[in-house]
């Protein structure tokens, strides 16, 4: 299977600017979180990308792009209907070839020499079906992700065959429906905000959000493909930053440059922080 | 292998076996033809086996076996002499709950010293403990490793909780600002087949096979006040605008804001407790975070999303008496626990029905709330959740089960629920057109039954077992009974299993009420009464009489009628918490049910505005929160919108006349009529205050010497026996004295029996406790059937006097008087109390000696948290009563206290009866005088010869010491030979060192007591006199405080249960005086065991003693 094309979301309520904030890549070049995106996704050899925007916001985003604004096809959402809504506004644009999808306001970090998207495009290629990247996760963090369940694949260390899909479950539900033999208690598997996903995907989701008359979430629809047709999930060996939330995008930012070029300029700048400030 | 060999292995070869006809060998044939040397060996083997077993029950069952040798079968094969003490150390770990430790002792004593009657008895008690001990922990361990219950063992921070309030909740109505409220309301559970108390966990968990119930979701209405029937409990929780977490019981009228999460652990601090344990069990407080110390607004900051936010809870159950036996309580715990869960989406559907798994997940919550909140009911009482008619049965533990290698039975049962195929509408309706539910008002603790049931199943008791197999038959025909519509037939049923197996396995589950209430409907009624159904563990709350369906509506108002008048004419001999009531009654099908209430819908029942409001009203307008404002308005509209509120705003606004001042201006005349005097009460008060009595003041001083006494200081008769040696030359003295007319039998009957009622304040001696022959018998039936034998063996009428005391005296007079003295041949006669006095509130102090100086068995590790919580809200209530102020607060009769049993035979004195019968009999020579609840006491010729021959003016009757036997003894205390109260030992390792046990009976030679009295035959007549050498006497004795439970009884069927101080002067004292020359005679335990507590009943019939007892009656 050869994955193509790729989606970004980043219409959601108080989603829009995040993708614009600049952040000091592992180079110790400023970009747009946008753009350091961009650049996962090419150098796995993704050819065009789709971004759903809310209305108004293309030309920022197209800024934001740099270099790789070329290659990005803007989607209006015009209203925040959901997030399998914003996925379908794009319908037109995947066709019926598979694709990978990410999040707009999550940045991904590998702990080895391959990109966390890379991991992902190529263990979809090889299997030749949806496949979603996925880290374990304690209990306490399920509000805030989709948790999958299923089997590990023989004969493999990181991959997994999905049986159930919960978005945000509550832990009584995780611990009925979501447990994976040889994990410890309370760890979970949940979405790491990047999946490669089949056309099928995208008819559950249509069918879905005609029916349903609600915004749907992605976790549903997966949780459906999971019945239908063979869907894996894959650790991903690396760590995704979430730029929304409180000190978010310092998290992203301490985490890229002390992983990068600037790790001793950053470690003293903090140290001599530490040391001069007190509680106020 | 030799024979001992294989005799113990039997016992393994039993709890071993995967063969039926092996594993359900029951104790009597294990036992059988086993002399003393093999059952020793057999203990020995079991015990070696218990340590080592992987496998829980067949540990438990080794227990058990252990448990009952020790108790029924040894004793009986050592003579009585080998009495034997008890290392305090052994004790002392019993109470504290470490049995593996008192057994190590209790072996190691036994091995060095031979097996004695104490040791026998503390290792049964061990061993007994030790396997209840080890199912409890296991049920608690299952309850947690259920999946969906454990992330709460894990999640102890409340910054780390996974749960969001669905945010629906937190969105305000555009119109009002109102947030919504999640109203949940549930049925109760109604239990048709009984099928043997076998929904207990313990049973479940070993024998699914054999754990079924028949069980009915049901609506209730309260008959003549109801006008249709409804789901009988509600749960309500809606977001309020203060960062508190709120709680209200309307039925209880109570509320409390919690700002600690700590406190939603402290149980018994207020009424909320089974509020605060579906908070728990629901996971919105999981159980890890106890003892956090966090702040709750951090919790409800994670769990609602926003800052500034709280929750409410509030429960309402509508008007249904508590101890209905419908398992209201739990279902209220149900229903709690549903709607916290629909909040947080742990359960699919935010409003309407539930999902099956969700009615299991919620099940199984139900349980660990249960056992949370140190309750523990069985696992079919959350039924009111499922619809309709279910058939819940234990399930074999599979693979993939939690249970699995550990007990046969899972934890949690299977629900089938029975669909209008299997049981059709019409079925429904004919039973509800027959039956009528109702509940009987009895307060009642089933907590013993259910162990007595655990017991009597892993041991396999003979008889038990037969009947245990018997019900499960009944319970199938029931089923295809029910299931063709025939409900004459389930009535039969029913009745068939309640008068046969239930009553086999648990002779106690019924009662005099019970039994009086079907026999006055089979003669009211004829072949139109179909049956009786209990519910429950026991008879006399909740239960059911089926009726002829053209005769329901009558015989409906008839049983109210009739229930009324039964429980009036029994109130008195029975403990009832209430007035009985009459249920209308409705199957629900559809189970639990929520409703989101908006807008103006969205308001609380009216009990929570009842408790709220004038809290809201007291305070300044400007500082309530918006949404109170709110409140406060919409009930202003209400009000003046004429919907009966205003009044009852009002009633709880403004002061009030005392509806309950009638009951309360009786005390003053109560006490004055009664005896009291206020000097001696005020002088209690200022030594209490100041320290000068008290519990630790009731101590001899700790370098008092105590002693045990020599065996050549006193008169043994255990080995020989007195019930079979009345015949005997040595018994010509005492056979002589009864035919000639010199005995009377006093039995004191004055003390209101705190321990054996849990302080109710019914005449223990008029308590039909017993069957014997039959039927229903009362301690004082039970004496008067003695003294009938005696008086016809020996010709010669025995007069018998019971004292009495204010609460005793009219409720024995009126009884007595009704069964003409049980048609007794010669006099019985009462002594009435003459003296009273008045409780009061207990000392701080006191409180902390009583608890902590004193010896107390530790409970179950949740129920002694409850109760140490239990203990701070008390000594709260000490201090803001008033410690030592009189104790006011309740009925008269429950506020007065009889001033302990040395008084009763002064009391004899004063109230000129002695002097009227020592008129009437001049033979009269001498007295037995005995408590009431020692069975086994009477006029023993033997006994009494030894008493004459002795010369003494009282002698004591002692017993070998058992390990229940606390409170005293015969000692040598510096030097002298008497009886020392427990209280007064100066360290409770004394007691230890003593060999018997007093029981109280006393052979009392009259005139050499007058003499001690400095009177005489000729002066008995004069008043003063007697008053002033009654009064010289009792300063001679020393005065004890102590603390007893009180109940007081409030609301529908609900009770508290308080300690207060009272004082006594005890009998056993009349030994420390020089002047009194006593002498002191071992008799044989049968003979003198006392019956404390209804608990003890079951064992008193399996050893044997009632069959004793009742060889020593002649019923009328």
């Amino acid at each position: 299977m050869e994955i193509n094309q790729a989606l970004i979301t980043a219409a959601g309520p108080g989603q829009s600017a995040l993708p614009l904030q600049r952040l000091v890549d592992r180079d110790g070049i400023e970009k747009t979180a946008l753009e350091m995106i961009l650049a996962k996704v090419v150098n796995a050899g993704i050819e065009s990308v789709a971004i759903v925007i809310s209305p108004g916001n293309e030309e920022a985003f197209r800024r934001a792009a740099g270099s790789h604004s070329d290659r990005v096809t803007f989607v209006t959402q015009s209203e925040p209907t959901g997030y399998g809504q914003a996925i379908l506004c794009a319908r037109s644009f995947l066709g019926v070839e598979p694709f990978l999808h990410l999040v707009g306001d999550h940045l991904y970090l590998s702990s080895q020499s391959k990109g966390c998207v890379k991991q992902l495009i190529e263990v979809a290629a090889a299997e030749g079906c949806s496949v979603s990247g996925v880290q374990a996760t304690r209990e306490t963090m399920l509000p805030f992700f989709g948790a999958i369940g299923g089997v590990r694949l023989p004969q493999t260390e990181r991959l997994y065959e999905v049986k159930r899909v919960i978005e945000k479950p509550t832990p009584t539900k995780a611990e009925q429906e979501l447990n994976i033999a040889g994990f410890r208690s309370g760890m979970y598997l949940c979405f790491f905000g990047m999946h490669v996903l089949t056309p099928a995907s995208l008819e559950i989701l249509d069918r879905l959000v005609a029916t349903e008359k609600r915004p749907v979430s992605l976790a549903e629809a997966l949780n459906e493909l999971a019945d239908r047709e063979r869907y894996l999930a894959l650790e991903i060996q690396g760590q995704r930053y979430n730029i929304g939330v409180k000190y978010g995008l310092l998290n992203t930012q301490l985490a890229l440059s002390l992983s990068g070029v600037d790790r001793d300029r950053v470690l003293s700048d903090m140290v001599e922080l530490l040391a001069s400030q007190k509680l106020s | 292998m030799n024979s001992q060999t294989s005799t113990a292995n039997r016992w393994i070869e039993t709890i071993l076996s995967l063969d039926e006809s092996v594993r359900h060998r029951t104790l009597e044939s294990l036992c059988m033809g086993l002399d003393s040397d093999a059952l020793l060996h057999a203990v020995c083997e079991l015990d070696v086996f218990r340590r080592d077993a992987d496998n829980l029950y067949h540990r438990v069952r080794a227990h058990f076996f252990l448990s009952a040798i020790y108790r029924y079968y040894l004793p009986k094969t050592f003579p009585e002499t080998q009495a034997g003490l008890l290392p305090y150390e052994a004790y002392q770990h019993i109470l504290s709950r470490r049995f593996p430790e008192a057994i190590d002792q209790l072996l190691a004593v036994q091995k060095e010293q031979g097996p004695t009657l104490v040791i026998a008895s503390a290792l049964s008690r061990a061993y007994h403990q030790l396997g209840i001990q080890t199912l409890a922990d296991q049920v608690r361990r299952s309850v947690r490793t259920v999946r969906g219950n454990q992330w709460m063992f894990r999640i102890g921070h409340p910054s780390e909780h996974p749960l969001r309030l669905n945010k629906e909740l937190h969105q305000r109505d555009a119109a009002t600002g109102d947030y919504p409220i999640l109203c949940e309301k549930t049925s109760v559970r109604m239990d048709f087949s009984h099928s043997g108390w076998s929904d207990i966990f313990f049973l479940g968990m070993d024998y699914p096979e054999g754990a079924r119930v028949l069980n009915a979701s049901i609506d209730l209405g309260v008959y003549g006040r109801d006008a249709t029937t409804r789901p009988p409990v509600e749960a309500y929780l809606r977001v309020i605008d203060r960062p508190v977490l709120r709680l209200v019981s309307t039925d209880l009228g109570v509320e409390a804001e919690i700002t600690e999460i700590d406190d939603v652990f402290d149980f018994a601090k207020d009424y909320l407790g089974l509020l605060k344990s579906a908070l728990i069990a629901s996971g919105v407080v999981p159980p890890a975070m106890e003892g956090c110390h966090q702040k709750m607004s951090q919790l409800l900051k994670s769990l609602i999303g926003k800052e500034g936010l709280g929750l409410e809870l509030v429960s309402k159950v509508n008007d249904i008496p508590k101890g209905s036996r419908l398992a209201v309580s739990t279902n209220l715990l149900g229903s709690l626990i549903a709607v916290l869960m629909r909040a947080t989406g742990q359960v699919s559907a935010l409003v309407g029905g539930l999902e099956l798994q969700d009615q299991q997940l919620i099940t199984a919550r139900a349980i660990l709330g249960e056992w949370l909140g140190g309750s523990g009911g069985g696992w079919q009482d959350s039924g009111g959740v499922w619809p309709g008619i279910k058939r819940i049965e234990g399930m074999l533990a599979g693979i993939n089960d939690p249970e699995s290698g550990i007990s046969r039975g899972r934890l949690l049962p299977q629900h089938t629920i029975l669909r209008d195929d299997r049981i059709s509408e019409a079925s429904r309706t004919a039973l509800q057109n027959s039956l009528i539910l109702i509940y009987g008002g009895m307060a009642q603790n089933v907590g013993p039954i259910l162990e007595m049931v655990t017991e009597k199943y892993l041991v396999r008791a003979e008889k038990e077992w037969d009947a245990r197999l018997d019900a499960q038959r009944i319970f199938e025909q029931i089923v295809v009974a029910l299931e063709q519509g025939d409900i004459r037939r389930v009535a039969k049923l029913t009745t068939e299993n309640f008068t046969g197996p239930l009553q086999t396995i648990i002779p106690w589950c019924t009662n005099r009420f019970t039994d009086s209430m079907i026999e006055q409907c089979r003669e009211r009624w004829g072949g139109q009464f179909w049956g009786f159904l209990m519910l429950g563990g026991m008879s006399g709350g909740g239960m059911g009489f089926f009726f002829e369906p053209s005769v329901q509506a009558e015989a409906r108002q008839w049983l109210l009628q009739t229930l009324v008048a039964t429980k009036r004419e029994l109130q008195t001999r029975l403990p009832f918490a209430m007035d009985p009531v009459v249920y209308d009654f409705a199957i629900n099908d559809r189970g639990s049910w929520c409703e989101m209430l908006r807008s103006d819908e969205a308001t609380m029942p009216d009990g929570y505005y009842a408790i709220v409001a004038p809290k809201l009203i007291r305070q300044d307008i400007r500082d309530l929160s918006e949404q109170s404002q709110r409140e406060l308005m919409r009930l202003n509209r209400s009000c003046r919108e004429g919907d009966g509120r205003a009044r009852w705003l009002l009633d709880r606004l403004l002061p009030q006349a005392q509806i309950d001042s009638d009951a309360k201006s009786q005390l003053p005349e109560m006490l004055r009529v009664n005896g009291f005097d206020k000097t001696q009460h005020e002088q209690i008060r200022t030594d209490l205050l100041s320290g000068r009595i008290g519990l630790s003041e009731n101590r001899l001083p700790r370098q008092t010497v105590i002693e045990d006494v020599s065996l050549d200081d006193m008169i043994d008769l255990r080995e020989i026996g007195t019930s079979n040696s009345r015949s005997s030359d040595e018994a010509f003295l005492g056979r002589r004295a009864i035919e000639a007319g010199q005995v009377a039998v006093v039995s004191l009957a004055a003390g209101v029996g705190s321990r054996w009622t849990g302080g109710a304040g019914v005449v223990k001696g008029l308590h039909p406790f017993a069957k014997f022959a039959g039927k229903h018998r009362s301690f004082i039936e039970v004496h008067l059937a003695k003294s009938r034998l005696t008086s016809e063996l020996y010709q010669c009428p025995v007069p018998h006097v019971f004292t009495t005391g204010y609460m005793t005296h009219a409720p024995m007079e009126k009884h007595l008087a009704s069964v003409n003295n049980y048609d007794y041949p010669g006099q019985v006669l009462l002594s009435k109390g003459m003296s009273v006095g008045l409780r009061t509130i207990p000392t701080a102090r006191d409180l902390r000696f009583f608890w902590e100086e004193m010896a107390h068995q530790v409970l179950d590790e949740q129920q002694q948290k409850v109760r140490e919580s239990g203990h701070a809200a008390i000594l709260g209530w000490a201090k803001s009563v008033g410690e030592a102020s009189d104790y006011t607060d309740n009925l008269p009769q429950q506020c007065m206290h009889p001033v302990g049993h040395w008084y009763e035979i002064p009391n004899m004195l004063r109230n000129g009866l002695l002097h009227r019968m020592l008129n009437e009999r001049p033979a009269l020579k001498y007295l037995l005088l005995h408590n009431i609840d020692t069975l086994g006491a009477n006029l023993n010729p033997l006994v009494l010869s030894k008493h004459i021959e002795s010369g003494a003016c009282l002698s004591f009757e002692v017993v070998g010491r058992r390990m229940e036997d606390r409170g005293g003894g015969l000692a040598v205390v510096d030097g002298k030979r008497r009886l020392l109260e427990g209280m007064a030992m100066p360290n409770d390792r004394d007691e230890f060192g003593l060999t018997f046990y007093s029981s109280m009976t006393t052979w009392i030679d009259i005139d050499q007591l007058l003499k001690a009295f400095r009177l005489d035959r000729t002066i008995l007549g004069d008043t003063a006199m007697v008053e002033n050498s009654v009064r010289a006497m009792a300063a001679k004795l020393p005065t004890y405080i102590t603390i007893k439970d009180v109940k007081k009884r409030w609301g529908l069927g609900q009770e508290d249960v308080f300690p207060v101080t009272q004082f006594e002067k005890l009998w056993g004292d009349m030994s420390t005086l020089s002047d009194i020359r006593c002498e002191y005679i071992a008799v044989e335990t049968m003979r003198g065991q006392q019956m404390k507590d209804p608990a003890q009943l079951d064992g008193w019939v399996r050893d044997g003693s009632a069959e004793y007892i009742h060889s020593l009656c002649k019923w009328s």
